[in-house]
């Protein structure tokens, strides 16, 4: 029976990627609920509240949520009813244990004369009726915080349709525009004292399908639902790509074809001279050579798989008056004459990462559907030249790459995976494992958090798929906190080689309560792998535990598809099992853990808190 | 625009969250079971998207059958074959 469901539900997600209709999006919600009902456990459980009719949109979370290999289930809240859950730590919504909250707010119901009289107000009673509406949510949100960490999904306001002052409103100051701004920026300054709460931007997404169009009237006057149906599709993907960043399911690889994407005609066959780039004929190429460039500074990672002589592309990256890549942006490139597939393979090998953060792009039918029926971990983008989208919008709009955080060393990645490459290319020429490693001179820096690296450490525990033992997923907020309570400790390890600087690659945070010390969460970044690095940041949680009175250490292991390779952690580092079942636990005397010999030397760098002084 | 009556009953089959083929002249909003009114609001949005119209309020209210769903969409110059 679940066989029958789980192929209803395929068929209609495929509907909803080849039409993109909201009918499609209805059947995938009704294919979702018989899985439900037929006992699926799902795996996405959201929590929305509402001022307005969002029943519409439901079904397009439901089927883009699913599209993005999640199995959701949804309490909606009552009409006009946020404070009776948000303010009730025992009612409905707490019970129900959301994993995300969608608070979804119109600004009409909020303040009507705001958007419906807005000539009739003074200065003063605009700024009122603002701060009255910020306070709201405010409210809304403090409630919230209260009983749940679970992120939370806030939209700001689309800007009205139409200006009650009609063009006289964009000469003044006060106009309507600029309350709706001006809210707007409010309520982007709550999501962030809030704490692992996002703003939707409806303003932008509004904007983009028209707002005259995003807006029903009839729909807002006989049923106070104001969602047009154009704006429901590019609505529902906007929530899902929060959906996808928060389970840290970004694409951190792009792999590009050359002939005909990079740039237009063939270099084995036109010459480099030949080949389309630049404004005119070749402009989709370079727009999408802009869109790579705008995420490699963004710090995803580009390879090229192209079926052509090495020499030819090498060629045109390194000379190409008019190419915008070049070769100091690919991370890695296989071009050959084999299948794409295996190739594909070979470059995620290479720069170490799963095919489920890769995306390839090609303008081939035969190569993207090889790839897709191969490799179906693989986003495939599929170029197409019929349409008014170009190439680089092409790859854009699905947002495959989104985070919610951001930091520098996203931008330094693709230096450290080149360097990755060279480390491999030495690997395999050098002789031992352990001569290699030691060859690279390889030093960590360790200590506690503090301000400057936890933006990096909550995006560690978002992102770390791999070497994670147990895959919490933590804000900024979260870190602060575990790194301010006495209770706990926030240690970081920063590795650099001979090669280059690894950056922030290891994070572990311990928990104590009397003698025994936990390890909430022990993760390495895939780019440190294979180093022995582990072996140092465990021995780092030993001296913390030490140094706060602890004598045991306990460990977890909570698997996910993804970190098999850390099942035999604890029991290889000289743990004994404690508890088996389907997340064991693993405990160890301090004094019976053995030090480690390591090829890697170590900087321990004292505690902020600390009088800079202590330290010889 | 002519059309066929199996591309209007899968508009319907989408919405209800039932086989196409279920699809009938006695199909109604007592005899289907998720035809309530918040069914009834995504089958007006379906039906809009699928045959590019636009309901006036009285057309939404009264069709509360197969048979006069069809006849409103006549109204706006939709033909089934």
């Amino acid at each position: 029976m679940i066989e029958t469901h789980e192929s209803g539900l395929r068929e209609a997600l495929a509907r909803v990627t080849a039409e993109g209709t909201y009918s499609a999006c209805l059947a995938a919600h009704h294919a979702l609920e018989k899985l439900r009902e037929a006992g699926t456990v799902p795996t996405m459980r959201l929590g929305v509240l509402r001022n307005f009719t969002i029943e519409p949109l439901l079904p397009v979370l439901d089927a883009e949520a699913a599209r993005d290999g999640s199995l959701p289930v949804t309490y909606l809240g009552d009409f006009d009813a946020i404070a009776a859950d948000a303010l009730d730590s025992t009612g409905p919504l707490a019970r129900f244990h959301p994993s995300v909250i969608v608070l979804a707010l119109w600004l009409t119901p909020l303040a009507p004369r705001l958007v419906e009289r807005f000539p009739s107000l003074s200065a003063d009673e605009v700024q009122a009726e603002v701060t009255r509406v910020v306070t709201y949510v405010r409210d809304m949100l403090a409630g919230l915080r209260r009983w749940t960490r679970a992120p939370i999904l806030l939209n700001n306001f689309p800007l009205p349709p139409r200006r009650a002052l009609g063009i006289l409103d964009a000469q003044r100051e006060e106009s309507q525009t600029e309350a709706a701004l001006g809210l707007n920026r409010a309520l982007r300054q709550l999501a962030t004292d809030a704490g692992s709460t996002f703003i939707v931007d409806y303003m932008s997404v509004f904007a983009a399908v028209g707002s005259a169009e995003g807006l029903d009237a009839r729909n807002w006057a006989h049923r106070r639902s104001p969602l047009g149906r154009p704006v429901l599709l590019p609505l529902g993907q906007e929530y899902a790509r929060y959906f996808r960043a928060l389970r840290g399911g970004a694409r951190k690889c792009v792999v590009v074809d050359c002939d005909n994407t990079l740039w237009g005609g063939i270099v084995g066959e036109d010459g480099p001279d030949g080949i389309r780039i630049g404004d005119g004929p070749g402009a989709t190429h370079t727009s999408l050579q802009r869109e790579l460039l705008n995420l490699h500074d963004r710090g995803v990672l580009i390879a090229l798989c192209s079926k052509n002589n090495e020499e030819d592309v090498l060629e045109v990256l390194r000379t190409h008056p008019d190419m915008l890549l070049r070769e100091s942006h690919v991370a890695c490139h296989r071009i050959n004459w084999d299948d794409k597939a295996s190739n594909l393979q070979a470059i995620a090998q290479t720069l170490n990462i799963g095919l489920d953060s890769v995306v390839f792009v090609d303008d081939s039918v035969f190569e993207c559907g090889l790839v897709r029926d191969r490799l179906p971990d693989v986003v495939v983008v599929e170029l197409t030249s019929a349409g008014s989208d170009d190439y680089g919008s092409q790859l854009a709009r699905r947002g495959l790459f989104d985070s919610l955080v951001s930091s520098t060393e996203d931008a330094q990645r693709t230096s450290h995976f080149k360097a990755e490459v060279t480390r491999r290319e030495l690997q395999s020429t050098a002789g031992s494992l352990e001569d290699f490693l030691r060859g690279l001179e390889m030093v960590a820096e360790v200590g506690e958090a503090h301000d400057e690296v936890i933006a990096r450490i909550a995006q560690l525990t978002q992102k770390t798929n791999q070497f994670n033992l147990t895959t919490r997923r933590y804000t900024e907020a979260d870190i602060r906190r575990f790194a301010g309570a006495g209770s706990s400790a926030v240690l970081y390890l920063r590795l650099r080689d001979a090669v280059a600087d690894l950056g922030l690659v290891g994070v572990a945070i311990v928990t104590t309560a009397g003698r025994i010390a936990d390890v909430d969460t022990f993760l390495l970044s895939c780019r440190a792998l294979g180093r022995g690095v582990e072996a140092v940041l465990l021995d780092e949680v030993r001296r913390c535990a030490e140094a706060r009175g602890c004598t045991t250490l306990r460990g977890r292991y909570v698997p996910t598809p993804k970190n098999a390779q850390v099942a035999e952690f604890f029991p290889s580092a000289g743990f004994a099992i404690e508890a088996a079942g389907p997340t064991p636990s693993f405990v160890a005397e301090l004094t019976t853990l053995p030090c480690p010999t390591s090829p890697i030397a170590v900087v321990r760098i004292p505690s902020p808190r600390s009088e800079p002084h202590d330290h010889i | 625009m002519t059309t066929s009556e199996s591309a209007l009953k899968q508009v319907l089959a989408d919405v209800f969250g039932v086989d196409a083929s279920t699809i009938t002249d006695d199909a109604s909003v007592d005899s289907v079971e998720k035809w309530d009114s918040l069914n009834h609001l995504n089958l007006v949005l379906a039906l809009e998207e699928r045959f590019n119209v636009s309901l006036t309020e009285e057309q939404i209210i009264e069709m509360l059958n197969y048979p006069l769903v069809k006849a409103v969409l006549k109204e706006h110059g939709v033909d089934f074959a």
